[in-house]
């Protein structure tokens, strides 16, 4: 089996499947877990591209 | 759907009452009993992901944990990430072991699905290494979980 994803697709699967995962654990209510789902991803994804370009001055 | 809360208050009796030593003794049994259930759901949510969560019916946050463990298993396998072995050469593998290893069952299923071995001179490779170890993380966390609400914390 070979799964052939980008830095960007690699960067976006994970974050959506830990914050679902911490949606559902964390909160109760189903619209509470969106919120909370919604609201990690979109940190796990800025955090992440905000660490990549703190980064690009050190990769040449 | 909300998930059902297994938060059981004392019985009110038993803080009104001043509590005789039968009364005592039978609440310290049923408190070491629940104690023993509880640890016994946090391995059974640590071996099968989501099990610890469906022996207390909470299928929403069962599903949600198999799923995530499973997805983050399959695509580490499928990047070809490294997935460590007993046999480490230094504590960052002993470590790795141990964060792989706590996905479970899902480690020897990662191990017959990644038949040509793992690949990380690319950084496919090196992102599966990292899907794997979260994966493990995660169950783990997902099994305390299962304990502690077991135990009758809020969760």
């Amino acid at each position: 089996m070979n799964v052939p994803l980008t830095h960007l697709q690699s960067m976006l699967l994970f974050a959506l499947i830990i914050s679902l995962a911490f949606g559902t654990l964390g909160r109760r209510r189903p619209i509470e877990r969106l919120k909370y789902a919604a609201w990690s991803f979109f940190l796990f994804v800025i955090v992440g591209v905000a660490i990549g370009w703190l980064m690009y001055p050190f990769s040449r | 759907m909300e998930e059902p809360l297994n938060e059981q208050l004392p019985p009110e009796d038993s803080v009104a009452a001043p509590a005789s030593a039968p009364v005592h003794s039978a609440q310290v049994q049923q408190d070491d009993g629940r104690e023993l259930l509880a640890l016994m759901i946090g391995v059974a949510g640590w071996a099968v992901p989501g099990l610890g969560h469906a022996l207390q019916k909470m299928w929403g946050r069962a599903l949600a944990v198999f799923l995530a463990v499973g997805a983050l298993v399959m695509l580490g396998a499928g990047m070809r990430g490294n997935l460590f072995t007993s046999r480490g050469e230094d504590a960052f593998a002993t470590l790795g072991y141990l964060a792989d290893l706590g996905a479970g069952a899902f480690y020897w299923v990662a191990r017959s699905v990644e038949t040509a071995g793992p690949d990380v001179s690319h950084s496919a490779g090196d992102y599966g290494t990292r899907f794997l170890a979260t994966a493990g993380v995660l169950n783990l966390l997902a099994a305390l979980h299962a304990y502690e609400a077991a135990r009758g914390r809020k969760a």
